[in-house]
Formats: C-alpha cells, structure tokens, sequence
C-alpha cells in the first residue's frame, strides 16, 4: 500500500522536489527585494558551499576538522595577494590559489592523519590558530588587523550586479561541490572512505590505501573551501584575519553539517539554510553582540547530544513511525511488484 | 643580539608561567584518563574561574586567592555535572570525535555568556603585596608570578599524591587503566569517573585564580590557552601527569626565551611548531606513559 514514505521516497517525486528547489535557488536574486536580502542570500549559498566541502572529509571518513577556515582563508588570501601584488586576472589568481591550498592541505594531511581521532581534531584547531597569527603579525603583506582590501571584479560593477554575479558563483561552485559529493559517494574511493569511517584498521587489513585516501580527500575538500575563500575575497573586497581565520566559521561549517546530516547528500546544505539566515537575523535583532557565539554553541551542544546523525534521518525515522509498523511480511501484491518493475526497466 | 641577562629573564619568566601550564594539563590529563576524551573546554572554564575570582574580589573585597575555597567546590560539582550528565550521553563508537564538538560547544557558550556577562574588555586584579619583584641573579621575579608558581605547584604535588598515596587515588588509576577490569574488582567507576572529571575541573578553578593575579584577562583569549594545552599534552604524551608537567615546563621555558629574542607571535608560533614536529616524529609523544599510543 502507498504511504507517505513512499511519496517521499519516490523517484519521480524526489526529482520533481530537486528540480524546484534548485529553480527556487536560481530565482532568488530576482525575487529578493532589497540588497540586503541579495547580501545574505549570497553568504548563506557560500556557507552551503563551506558546508558541502566539509563533508567531503567528515561525512565520508567521520574525520571532524574544526579548522576548515585555514584552507578557507588560504584561498581567500591567496586570491587576494596574487591579485593586489602580481596584477593577475581574477580567475587565473583563483585557480592558483586553489592549487596553493592543495598542496598545503597535502603537507598538512601528511602530518595530521597521522593522528587519529581527537588529535585529529586538535590539529585543525591548532592549524587555524597558527595562521591567525601569521596573518595578523605579517602585515606588511596581509595589511595585520585592518584588513586587506581586494579590488572588485570589473570597477564598473554596482553593488546590486556584484550580489547577483557572486550569488551565481556560488551556486555553480555549490553544484560543482555536490555533484563531487554524489560521485564520489557511488565510486570505489567513496567504498574506501567510507570504510575507514567504520573500521580504520580493518579498512588497512583489507587493503585501501588508507593514508593516500584521507591526504586525497582532505586537499579535495581544501580545494573547494580555498575556492570559495578567493570568491568571498573578491566579493566581499575586504579580509580581516581576525574574521577569515575565525574558528568559528570552521565551527560553523561542522554544526551546518551535522545539523542536516552528514550521512546525506543535502545534509549540509540544509543545515546552511537554517544556520545561516538564523544567524543573520539574530545579528540585525540583536546586534553584534556576544550572544552569537552563545547561540552557536548552544546549537552544537543539542545536535550532538540529541541529533548526532542529523535532521534528515531524525525526520525520516519520525515518518517511518507515523507511517505503518514495518514487517517482516510483504505487504505488496505481486501485481504492485510488477508495476514497479515495469516503471524502472 | 640578545643580550644574556634578557634571555635568563624571559627563561625565569617562562618557567614561571610553565607552572600554570602544568597544572592545566594535569586536568587535561585526568579528562582523558578517565573518560579517553580531550576537554577542549577547559582553558574556557579557567576563564570562567578567573572571572569568578575577578568578581567575588570587587564585590566582597576579600583576596582573590581566598576565593578558591568558593571556586574549586563549586567547580568540583560542575564537573561531575559536565561528566555524569552531558559526556556521559554520548554514543561510545564516535565518543573521541562528538566529545571534542560536545566541549567545544561548553568553550562556545563560555565564551560568549563571558561575553556578555562581563564584555570582552581586558579585566585584571592588582593585589598590593605582589606588585614588586624579587631579584636574584639579575633576574627579576614578580610576586605575583612567584606566588602563581607556587600554587599552581602546590595543588600540582597534591593532585599527584592524591593519585599515588590514597586508596581513591588507586581506584582512580585502575580505572584509567582498564576500566572493566576495575569494575570487575569492585571499583564504582562511575562515580569514580565523576570524581575525575570534578577534580579536573578544579584544577581549571585553581588556575583561574592564579590566572586572575598574574595576567590581564578577556573572554576570547582561551583560543591561545587551548593551542598551547593541546600542543603541551601532544609533546608529554597522553596517559602521565608527569609527562604533562615535563612537556609544560619544557615549552614554558623555550616560550619564555622566544618571547624575548623573537617576540609574542613566534612565542606563540613554537606550541604549533612542536605539535606538528610530535606528531610527524613521534605521535606517542616524549614522555607519555602506555595510555599514549593512540587517542
């Protein structure tokens, strides 16, 4: 019998809700009334970008980095630098930056998979101490605390068209990001990550390349976090050490993930949905206050203890338990069986 | 170049505030004794410590070292509360990962009720008995870091003889040392863990107390506490509270030295230095007991 699960779960229905929520997430720069509303709606598809990219690491091996705001300050200072001091073109300035960060991230791989579990962790976190410090001491060439101003696009782009463009570039770089996460989900690489995720020593016992994969995997994800550090660079036209090389953009990225589900493909993005328009509106209501970091800790606190796993298999289970006990019996006819094989082949 | 005299100052300096650095790791030491967890929140309630110290001091007027008969109770209760109600829920297959983002989000929440609590201005006490320095050798000691050394040294000795001379300190060790083995001779380790975690936690109020007289202080300066812990607890190697002191006084010293010669960002810088130096070359650390191999 149909149920509600089933319309969920259906192919034709899942298609039909992915198809409108990317036109919904295409049309919102022209339905956004004011410029504020295209600002946020850029910072939140960057966050889904952040978000997505973490999960490359730490949904498919359970490696938690709290220091993705490295590689994500590294592409955006990288973009900036190689822009303001060589003259280059803004996509070449980019796309060497992006090769910068993997190669750092390879370094660091090297180091920091050596450490399992919680030293894992500890190394991202020292990891974006490290370069906080170095970019606010080196100011001769990061400008130290006031920041480093990155000349925009084209000079003749007014703020609307720069929201808009950004807001495009964001979206593709999501798509790219998702569409890496997909693949790599069905691959024989994914199969290995994700074997290292359950069991590290069985995983090595059984043959995968452990440390190549999780090196492999942690420059992919720097990749795309160093990607949209340079776009924010340009976008936003002014970095701040202080705020690029914030541990808590790492940790916003990991609550992000977690909150939607880092088993899932859109687990992150939905999490940036939720995380990153609340914290906007929590920063027009209430200021730049402190309570920020409060709410954001208090977020992390809940989803770990109560929602490990995510709101997507939280809401999944809660369907499941509206909908009809499961059994052991099969509830379908073999006419149903037919049908269904008819849709499929 | 640096003169000698400058080097032995910021040696003698550094070794005084690798005291503080002891004491704080022995916490750091007991969490992942007990429970095989790195607190990421500790630096953020020695900062909860020192600013109920700060608090207690301007509103009663009684010296901020007296405080710690309030403090380390009240701390000692928070952490049985932290461990028997928050760590204690985790799932145990991923508890290395979920604890660390469980104490990052305490480090969050500290972080920001400080913030709004008290504002993320610097605060700082003055005592008057600690305001000048000792001179010995031509090298200046102040008071106050004098004094700071000296209790953070005390509760260090007494933490150690409460682990190796009493019979909860026994329980305490079998229980980090194969925890169902310690069930099965009789030890409540549940409670023991709660224990553990309380006395962890007052070493964090201990600190705070002596972090209050020694330095100005501000919400969000327990970022460079945490890099400077877990690079220290990387260096010593898990699983000794001795370890942890040698590794502390150790990277105190050199920080200390580098403070002088090469200034406050490579001082900080160093930490970093030796935790990727470690772990490249040693990932069980230098002076980690058995527990060390792997966490």
């Amino acid at each position: 019998m149909p149920n509600a699960s089933d319309v969920v779960n259906s192919p034709v229905a899942r298609r039909a809700a992915l198809a409108v929520a990317a036109l919904a997430l295409l049309a919102y720069p022209w339905g956004a009334p004011n410029s504020y509303l295209r600002y946020a709606g850029v910072l939140v598809v960057m966050y889904a970008v952040l978000a997505t990219s973490w999960n490359l690491v730490g949904g498919f091996t359970g490696y938690v980095s709290l220091g993705h705001a490295a590689f994500f300050g590294l592409g955006a200072y990288g973009t900036g630098l190689l822009i303001i001091d060589l003259g280059m073109n803004h996509l070449v300035a980019l796309g060497l930056s992006a090769v910068g960060v993997a190669a750092f991230a390879v370094v660091v791989g090297l180091a920091a998979v050596r450490a399992r579990g919680a030293s894992f962790v500890i190394v991202s976190i020292a990891l974006v101490a490290m370069m906080a410090l170095i970019a606010q001491d080196a100011r001769e060439l990061t400008g130290g605390s006031s920041g480093l101003r990155v000349p925009a696009i084209s000079p003749d782009l007014d703020r609307t068209s720069n929201h808009v463009l950004f807001y495009y570039l964001f979206a593709a770089l999501l798509f790219l990001a998702l569409g890496t996460w997909w693949f790599i989900d069905r691959s024989r690489f994914g199969a290995g990550l994700k074997a290292i995720r359950e069991d590290e020593d069985k995983a090595e016992a059984l043959g995968v390349p452990t440390t190549a994969y999780k090196v492999a995997i942690l420059a992919l994800s720097a990749v795309f976090t160093g990607v949209a550090g340079g776009l924010y660079g340009m976008w936003f036209g002014n970095l701040d050490p202080i705020f690029v090389f914030s541990i808590i953009v790492g940790a916003n990225m990991v609550l992000m993930a977690l909150l939607g589900g880092v088993r899932h493909l859109f687990g992150p993005v939905l999490g940036a949905l939720i995380v990153a328009p609340a914290g906007e509106y929590f920063l027009t209501r209430f200021g730049e206050t402190q309570l920020h970091i409060v709410l954001s800790g208090f977020l992390l606190a809940v989803v770990v203890l109560f929602m490990p796993d995510g709101i997507i298999p939280a809401v999944q289970s809660l369907l499941r338990r509206f909908g009809p006990a499961s059994s052991s019996i099969r509830e379908e006819t073999q006419q149903q069986i037919r049908d269904r094989h008819e849709v499929t082949t | 170049m640096v003169s000698g005299g400058l080097l032995a100052q910021g040696l003698a300096l550094g070794i005084l505030s690798g005291g503080l650095y002891a004491l704080l790791a022995s916490g750091l030491t007991l969490y992942f004794g007990v429970m095989r967890i790195v607190m990421v929140a500790h630096p953020a309630f020695l900062f909860l410590a020192a600013y109920t110290t700060y608090f207690l001091h301007r509103v009663t007027g009684v010296d901020p070292l007296v405080t710690v008969v309030v403090t380390v109770p009240l701390f000692f209760v928070l952490g049985i509360g932290v461990q028997r109600l928050l760590v204690s829920r985790l799932a145990p297959e991923n508890l290395a990962m979920m604890s660390v983002l469980l104490t990052f989000a305490l480090a969050l929440l500290i972080e920001g009720g400080l913030g709004v609590v008290a504002t993320g201005s610097y605060r700082s006490i003055t005592v008057e008995y600690a305001t000048s320095a000792l001179r010995a050798f031509g090298v200046a000691l102040p008071i106050d870091k004098l004094i700071g050394f000296g209790i953070a040294a005390a509760t260090f000795v007494l933490i150690f003889l409460i682990l190796r001379v009493t019979r909860f300190g026994t329980a305490l060790r079998a229980t980090i040392q194969h925890p169902t083995a310690a069930t099965l001779v009789g030890i409540d380790t549940i409670k023991v863990r709660g224990i553990g975690f309380g006395i962890g936690l007052a070493t964090a109020a201990i600190g705070g107390a002596v972090l209050a007289i020694v330095d100005p202080f501000f919400p969000a300066a327990h970022w460079d506490y945490i890099g400077k812990l877990m690079a220290i607890i990387v260096v010593g190697g898990l699983g000794s509270v001795q370890g942890a002191a040698l590794a502390a006084l150790l990277l105190g010293a050199i920080e200390g030295v580098v403070q002088v010669t090469g200034g406050a960002t490579w001082a900080g810088l160093i930490f970093y230095g030796f935790l990727f130096a470690t772990l490249m070359l040693r990932p069980q650390g230098f002076f980690g007991g058995r527990l060390a191999e792997r966490f």
